[in-house]
Order: structure tokens, then C-alpha cells, then sequence
């Protein structure tokens, strides 16, 4: 079983699994991206400026892990973690002053 | 007699109406037959008493209408008017208006319930600067060729904000190896934020340029029990020992993330104790070993907030002062997070490439190890392929729990004196207790080439973060 699923993994070969996997990607971002362009094209595609705590919040955090509660922590603990993740999430001064607002008023 | 009591029943008062039902109710009787008194006939003299009493309480009655509406103006009510009839129930008024306290008081009292509240609120464990977070793990793992065994790990992060602009990070990882408990410094790194858009930091800190290092190798992150060949201890090194320049410059809706850092070089290893290890790279290199730098960066850039895709290079000498070869490190990732209506639930798709490459160089020259002369390029790369997907929008609350993850990873590195590359398959199944717990299921079938044994393993892990 395990040699014929590398034969044909080695049939396949790394090339085609990589096209593949970018015709399933191009079918994923084609899904964001048609929405995206609809939304740059109309001059609406919001920057931080314009997003809500819980937009960014929603947006950044879910791109490296699961998003946790806002009761997670408490208030001065999510001070704390948001530095933290300011640094090494290199998320904007906007980006930071809201969600640590959004985390703070729901916990 | 009947302009008066319209007047009365105008104040709203059921005392008043009482006292004007009891005026009203034998006048009326009086006058439907006046020839023969009927036994509750009311005397003149009771008659004045009654309207006496009315009187009296209308005017008790608008006094205390002054006074709430002089409360309601935020002035102090003025004494109401007082006759000898009325004292009794004017003190009943009193009580009234004393009930509500006034505005110096309201302040006072609302002045002690925020200090009341900041001391309640300072007793909650981490409302200092200070922050324990990390993780732990404990899992089990049976592989091929070797004997199946539990492991368990625990990392601490402790993260303090010394002031809005000064930042430190340390942790620390336990973990068993070899029968013994050990203890590395994964991290100690002091932040200072320069200015809204670049930061500094020094000491020792994640590997910049590798993403799967830097963002998705903690347990609780990573979908799989174990971590993908060649980016996770393999091509690039785990941690530096230096000092990064980092930021990212919002570009409309898209971003552009940068890290630029200096660090201590890799050690090359250039002895015969390990056949399989002569030329390839030792992490980290504390000591500095050679006294080489490297320097290095990362670009990330973030078209849409569910795709990023970056590029990393490192770049130093390595080896022996007199003889150091170049090495240059580089990596490309993909990362792609979306929550998606159309496919129910939330797709997540990874992907990165390395590359090594160890200039030529000739070990053991002169033969004094006996291998040698020995002389190659050491050239490797390998990375990964991964994709996950949870079910976020079905309503079921145990299956939207559950997440399948696929991947593939491998590792080329035939030309060394390892002397083989190696491809895996892992299917794994996650379940989430919590956003940060997760059991994770996977099985493992690998594949190597060039005669090596392969070894399949079937893993079972528990993650939680805190």
C-alpha cells in the first residue's frame, strides 16, 4: 500500500503536485481575490484605519493561530500580549491600538 | 362648592380624591332628599372640618411639588410652608427629600466605587506588566526502527513591558532527551519600538528569515504532532544570537513586513565523529566559532489579510578563520487563512521551501581525521506542503471541532555524506478542546532513497497554550 502510494507520488512527481496544488490555490484566492477586486475597484477595500478592533482582530490573529476569547486574559494581561505579538506579528500601531481596545473592553 | 373640587381631583392625589368623595357624596344625598335626613347626614361642623383638612393637604401638596422641582433644578428645597395641622405629615416630606443624597456627596460616593474598583482589579493575577504565558505537550509516539515512547515538554514565556516603548521576551524550554530533563533558552530578547513603524531588538531571538520557525512552530500552532523536515531543525538554524531591525509599513490595505538582523554565523562541522555530519551547519553557534557574522532579513508582504507570502535569506562565512566557505540560506513561504462560507469552515494552506547551500571546501586536508582529502559543494533544500481545513460553519458543535490535515514534507540532501533524500506523507486528525488545546492524531509514512530504512510513525499529541 505505503510503496504504491509513493509510486505514484513518484509518477506524479513534485511538479505536478506542486500545479496542483496552485490550481487549488488559485481556486481559493480566486474565491477572496474576485471580492477583493470588486471592493478595490468600487474604492472600497478598507485599510486598518477604516476596520473595526474585532475586523483586525478577526483578520491577524487567525493568520498564525486560532483567535481566542477576549476573556482569555484580563485587561492588563492583554497590555502584555499584544506588545508581544506588535513585535513579532508586526502588526501596524493601528492595528495594535485597536484590537488591544476590542480585547480589553471584552474581557 | 363645585368650582372647588374639579381643582382637587386635578392634583392626582388619592387622599385628596378620598377627602373629596367623602365633600361630594352627602352634598349630593343632602339635595335628593333634603325633606327627611338620612342617618349619615353630615353637620356643618363637620362639613368645615373635612374641607379644613382638604385645604391642608393641597397645600402640603404643593409644597412638595416645589421641592422636587427645585431637586430636579439641583438646588437645595427650600422649607416647606408649615402650619400647626400639617407638621406631622411635612416631616414625612422631610424624609423625602433627604432620601436623595446631594451632589457632593453622589461624587464622593462614585469617587470611592472607582477606587474600590482599581483595587479589586489590581488583585487579578497579571495586571502588573507582567506576563507567564507558553506552552506544554505530552504525546506518544511509535516509530519504525525505534522503540515507542511518551514525551511530554513545556515551554515558558515571560513576556514583560517594562515601559510603552521597552519590551522583553524570554523563554525556556524543558523537555526530555536522552533519560535526562533539559533546559534551553530559546529565547531572551529585549524590543525598544524606535518609532510606529521600526523596532529593535537584541539577544537571542527566533531565526527571522524562517516563517515555520517564527510563527508556526509552537505546539498549540503547528497542525501536526511532529515539525516538517528541512525548515525546523534541518536547513535553518531554530534561534540567532544578535540584533534584528524589524517593522512593517501599512501600504493602503495591503502591508509590508520587514526583518533585518546581524547574528552570530552557523558553525561548520569539519570533524569525523559523526560521518554524516562533515559539512553540514551547527545551530546555534553561541560560542561563535570562527568569528563570523551573518546577515540576514525576511520580506513579507500581505496583499489581502489572508494571503502572505514572504522570502528570507541569511548569508556568512562559516568554518575555519583561514578557510571559511560561503553559506547562504534562503526560504520562500506561502501562507494562505481563509474562512470560507462556500467550503463551511476554515481553510489553511502552507507552504515552505529552503535552501543551503555550503560553498566548496576540502576537509581534512592533509588527511590527519583519515577521510580525507575530502571536497564537496553541500548543497541541500527540502520544505513542506500543508493543508488543513475545520468546519467552522457547521452547526454541530463536536464536528466543527474535529480538523483534517494533510502534508508533505521532504528533505534533498543525496549529494552529502548523508547520502539520501527523504519525502514523507502525514494524515493527521485534530480535535480542539479550546482555541489553544488540541489532540492531535497522525500517521506518517516515509520514504527515503539511496537504501535508507524508511520510518513510518504513528503519533498522538496533546497541546495546550496558555
Amino acid at each position: 500500500m505505503k510503496k504504491l502510494v509513493f509510486r505514484i507520488c513518484k509518477c506524479i512527481g513534485l511538479p505536478l503536485a506542486a500545479v496542483i496544488s496552485w490550481a487549488a490555490l488559485t481556486w481559493l484566492i480566486g474565491c477572496a481575490a474576485n471580492k477583493q477586486s470588486a471592493e478595490v475597484a468600487a474604492g472600497t477595500t478598507p485599510s486598518a484605519t477604516e476596520k473595526s478592533g474585532a475586523q483586525l482582530w478577526a483578520e491577524n490573529c487567525v493568520r498564525c493561530h486560532n483567535i481566542r476569547s477576549p476573556s482569555s486574559y484580563s485587561p492588563a494581561q492583554w497590555e502584555v500580549a499584544m506588545m508581544h505579538m506588535r513585535i513579532r506579528a508586526n502588526l501596524t500601531p493601528e492595528e495594535h491600538k485597536k484590537i488591544l481596545a476590542f480585547l480589553k473592553a471584552g474581557s | 362648592m363645585n368650582r372647588t373640587i374639579p381643582s382637587v381631583v386635578n392634583l392626582a392625589s388619592l387622599c385628596a380624591l378620598g377627602a373629596a368623595a367623602l365633600l361630594f357624596a352627602p352634598f349630593t344625598v343632602a339635595a335628593q332628599d333634603a325633606a327627611a335626613p338620612p342617618p349619615d347626614y353630615v353637620s356643618r361642623a363637620e362639613y368645615d372640618k373635612l374641607k379644613a383638612d382638604h385645604e391642608a393637604m393641597k397645600k402640603e401638596l404643593d409644597a412638595l411639588k416645589t421641592a422636587v422641582q427645585q431637586m430636579a433644578n439641583g438646588t437645595a428645597p427650600a422649607a416647606p410652608a408649615e402650619g400647626p395641622a400639617t407638621a406631622g405629615k411635612q416631616s414625612e416630606g422631610k424624609q423625602v427629600v433627604s432620601a436623595v443624597p446631594p451632589q457632593g456627596a453622589t461624587d464622593e460616593l462614585r469617587q470611592e466605587v472607582e477606587t474600590l474598583k482599581t483595587q479589586v482589579k489590581e488583585t487579578f493575577p497579571g495586571t502588573t506588566k507582567f506576563l507567564l504565558a507558553g506552552y506544554g505537550t505530552a504525546g506518544f509516539t511509535a516509530r519504525s526502527g525505534e522503540d515507542p515512547s511518551f514525551d511530554a515538554s513545556f515551554n515558558a514565556l515571560f513576556l514583560y513591558k517594562l515601559t510603552e516603548r521597552l519590551f522583553f521576551e524570554g523563554e525556556m524550554e524543558l523537555e526530555f532527551e536522552d533519560n535526562n530533563t533539559t533546559i534551553n533558552l530559546e529565547v531572551a530578547q529585549a524590543s525598544y519600538l524606535l518609532n510606529d513603524y521600526m523596532t529593535i531588538g537584541v539577544g537571542r531571538f527566533l531565526n527571522p528569515m524562517n516563517f515555520f520557525v517564527e510563527r508556526q512552530h509552537m505546539n498549540w500552532v503547528n497542525k501536526l504532532p511532529d515539525k516538517p523536515l528541512a525548515v525546523y531543525d534541518g536547513l535553518f538554524p531554530e534561534s540567532d544570537l544578535g540584533a534584528q531591525l524589524r517593522g512593517v509599513i501599512p501600504i493602503g490595505p495591503t502591508k509590508l513586513e520587514y526583518v533585518g538582523f546581524v547574528a552570530n554565523a552557523p558553525d561548520l562541522i569539519t570533524s569525523f565523529d559523526d560521518p554524516t555530519a562533515v559539512g553540514m551547519l551547527s545551530f546555534p553557534n553561541t560560542g561563535n566559532f570562527g568569528g563570523h557574522v551573518a546577515v540576514g532579513g525576511h520580506i513579507g508582504f500581505i496583499p489581502i489579510p489572508q494571503l502572505e507570502i514572504g522570502y528570507g535569506i541569511q548569508r556568512s562565512k562559516v568554518g575555519p578563520r583561514d578557510t571559511a566557505a560561503e553559506n547562504i540560506l534562503q526560504s520562500v513561504d506561502f501562507n494562505y487563512v481563509r474562512d470560507s462560507t462556500l467550503l463551511k469552515g476554515l481553510i489553511n494552506f502552507r507552504a515552505q521551501w529552503g535552501w543551503s547551500h555550503v560553498g566548496h571546501l576540502v576537509y581534512d586536508p592533509n588527511g590527519a581525521q583519515g577521510f580525507g582529502p575530502l571536497d564537496f559543494n553541500n548543497n541541500r533544500n527540502g520544505g513542506y506542503v500543508q493543508l488543513a481545513y475545520r468546519p467552522t460553519h457547521v452547526d454541530n458543535d463536536f464536528i466543527k471541532n474535529f480538523e483534517p490535515v494533510l502534508r508533505y514534507d521532504r528533505l534533498n540532501q543525496l549529494h552529502t555524506p548523508v547520502g539520501f533524500d527523504e519525502q514523507r506523507w502525514t494524515l493527521g486528525l485534530n480535535y480542539w478542546v479550546t482555541p489553544s488545546a488540541v489532540v492531535k492524531v497522525a500517521y506518517e509514512l516515509d520514504n527515503k532513497n539511496a537504501g535508507a530504512r524508511d520510518q513510518d510513525a504513528f503519533m498522538l499529541q496533546m497541546a495546550v497554550g496558555f
